[in-house]
């Protein structure tokens, strides 16, 4: 590309590493009470009482109204694409995701493009990004109407939802 | 009311993705020196310095406690401030409230990143923490690998930015053709900042057109660049800044605000609760605020200049809404026109931009310093070519949640 290319010569310079990323993750409280319901194929949302938003999943203090979320509210578990991205046609060896290639561990086929989605469940206000499955790319759009994708074997965890799919009733 | 405050000088450094010939304090020094030069001081007339970069960027924790050497700072008090992508919005900011509060006269506010003193490949730890953050903490919570690179692995540094966009298409009507015009303005108008990183002169929607999609509805040519470079500013009382430059540039009226975390889902795993983050309410009530304070009534006739804060081109339109420059929803029919180019009605980010340009700290405060360079009829090659009494920069950043909005001008009342 005709970009204007500038290069400075390198002076000493000394490779290092340092475990800087090592943690332990704490995750709001509210997210165990989440996980249990996903095993009753429950999305539970937390009700705020100050202007009636329902965030899923549940959070602890409203982020406008600034007072605690003590209502809960299941949600249902249709509702609307309200954005998507479409990935290229995943290549294996092509594109690497914290080293890992989705096309060798079976999450894509070759060719075939992802299409993760922000989905609005009936019922709530809050947008979860979830992979659109079983849905050609050129079909999903804004507006598109959304059912969950529910795991076999639910085990109270969030890859309990292992989607998003096109409801086609 | 605050006491005015100008600016009194400006000091960038050359961006490039790798500055491989200097250290980190030596990148800062580049600048915080050109700029004490440009506003005639000397380090001992400096009183405070306000310095910020992105938490761990560049691969070291806290450079701040060792760079005070390079730029006259011993024996001065010293604050650092980071706010992700507004970093360089708020160091200045705080500049401004050192000398606004009357505690001091003289302030040196310094912003910078070095990208490439990180290891990683592409993004640094931090940028990737933007990105897909918050995934990555609930994979760890059971999310599952399949749901993790089924969400994560899509648009990568691209991150919230790329949703962004479809929901500011789906909302106004714009195609991806006026991401490519925004994008190929960007590299011409960089071509004429000689500090830019990257540039390309006449630039063309076409030749971008061409550029590999990265995640639809992003191509290659829509992605910002991650740069080396630093930016200062010296900040001064009234008195103090007729004496030692001709031109000040005032700082009529200033805002931030921050609005709830905004990027999918929480960091604390939670959901949140807005829906379209191209809303950034953030954005429209810091510049209703800012435009107050510096008395501007009708930002779309009173505005001369604008720099927005535009890593992918989305955010060129949906900010220029946001601050009041175009009706909401129609920034691109302007850009059709050309308003926004160098020599339009309205010319957005003259400089190249954040698109062009992305040292990320810096980033935010080279857009008040382009001002800066414009009210004082600095910025030479992409100098826009008309008077400019008032301009306006904007930062944007934190978890996409975080809005800085400064208004410049080119006399004080």
């Amino acid at each position: 590309m005709p970009y204007i290319k500038e290069e400075r010569p390198e002076t000493l310079s000394v490779e290092g590493e340092w475990a800087y990323g090592a943690h332990v993750y704490k995750a709001n409280t509210l997210l165990d009470e989440f996980c249990e319901g996903l095993r009753e194929k429950k999305l539970i949302g937390a009700l705020c009482m100050g202007c009636g938003k329902v965030i899923v999943p549940p959070r602890a203090i409203c982020g406008r109204c600034h007072i605690r979320m003590e209502g809960r509210q299941v949600v249902s578990d249709r509702g609307t694409v309200v954005s998507y991205i479409v990935s290229p046609p995943m290549v294996k060896g092509k594109y690497k995701m914290l080293g890992m290639d989705p096309v060798e561990l079976g999450i894509v086929k070759e060719g075939e493009s992802l299409v993760p989605g922000h989905v609005r469940f009936d019922g709530s206000d809050s947008p979860y990004n979830l992979p659109i499955l079983n849905a050609r790319p050129e079909e999903v759009r804004v507006g598109m109407r959304v059912k969950v994708v529910w795991k076999e074997d639910l085990e109270g965890k969030l890859s309990d939802i292992e989607g998003v799919e096109p409801i086609r009733d | 009311m605050p006491r005015p405050v100008a600016i009194i000088g400006c000091g960038q450094t050359k961006h490039l993705s790798r500055r491989r010939d200097v250290s980190q304090p030596e990148l800062i020094a580049e600048a915080a020196w050109k700029a004490m030069e440009d506003a005639n001081v000397t380090p001992d007339e400096v009183d405070a310095v306000v310095v910020g970069n992105m938490q761990g960027f560049g691969g070291v924790a806290q450079p701040d406690l060792w760079i005070g050497d390079w730029i006259g700072a011993p024996g001065k008090p010293v604050m650092r401030v980071t706010t992700g992508g507004t970093t360089g919005g708020t160091v200045a900011q705080a500049g401004y409230y050192h000398v606004a509060s009357g505690l001091h006269n003289v302030v040196l506010a310094v912003a910078w990143e070095k990208h490439s003193d990180s290891k990683e490949s592409g993004a640094t730890t931090g940028l990737g923490h933007v990105g897909f953050g918050a995934q990555v903490n609930l994979f760890r919570c059971g999310m599952g690998l399949k749901g993790f690179i089924a969400t994560s692995g899509v648009g990568m540094a691209a991150g919230v930015a790329v949703y962004q966009a479809m929901y500011y298409m789906h909302r106004s009507g714009c195609g991806i053709e006026h991401f490519d015009m925004v994008a190929a303005k960007s590299r011409r108008n960089a071509a004429k900042n000689k500090y830019a990183h990257l540039q390309w002169p006449n630039c063309t929607p076409e030749d971008i057109a061409k550029t590999e999609m990265v995640a639809y509805p992003f191509r290659y040519g829509h992605v910002c660049p991650a740069s080396d470079g630093a930016a200062a500013l010296v900040f001064a009382d009234g008195n103090t800044a007729r004496k030692r430059v001709r031109t000040p540039a005032w700082v009529k009226g200033l805002a931030s605000i921050t609005d709830e975390e905004n990027q999918l889902i929480s960091e604390s795993g939670g959901g949140v609760g807005i829906i379209d983050s191209s809303e950034q309410m953030g954005a429209r009530v810091a510049a209703q605020k800012a435009y107050k304070m510096a008395g501007i009534r009708d930002p779309q006739k009173e505005i001369d200049v604008a720099e927005l804060y535009q890593p992918f081109p989305n955010q060129e339109l949906l900010f220029a809404e946001k601050l009041g420059l175009f009706d909401e929803g129609k920034a691109w029919l302007a850009l059709e026109k050309g308003e926004t180019d160098i020599d339009g009605r309205l010319p957005c980010d003259p400089s190249g931009g954040v698109m062009s340009t992305n040292a990320i700290g810096a980033a935010a405060m080279l857009r008040i310093l382009e001002c800066a360079l414009q009210v004082m009829g600095k910025a030479e090659e992409h100098q826009v070519p008309k008077k400019v009494n008032i301009a306006v920069a904007h930062g944007w950043g934190g978890s996409t949640n975080y809005n800085t909005v400064t208004v410049l001008g080119s006399s004080p009342d």
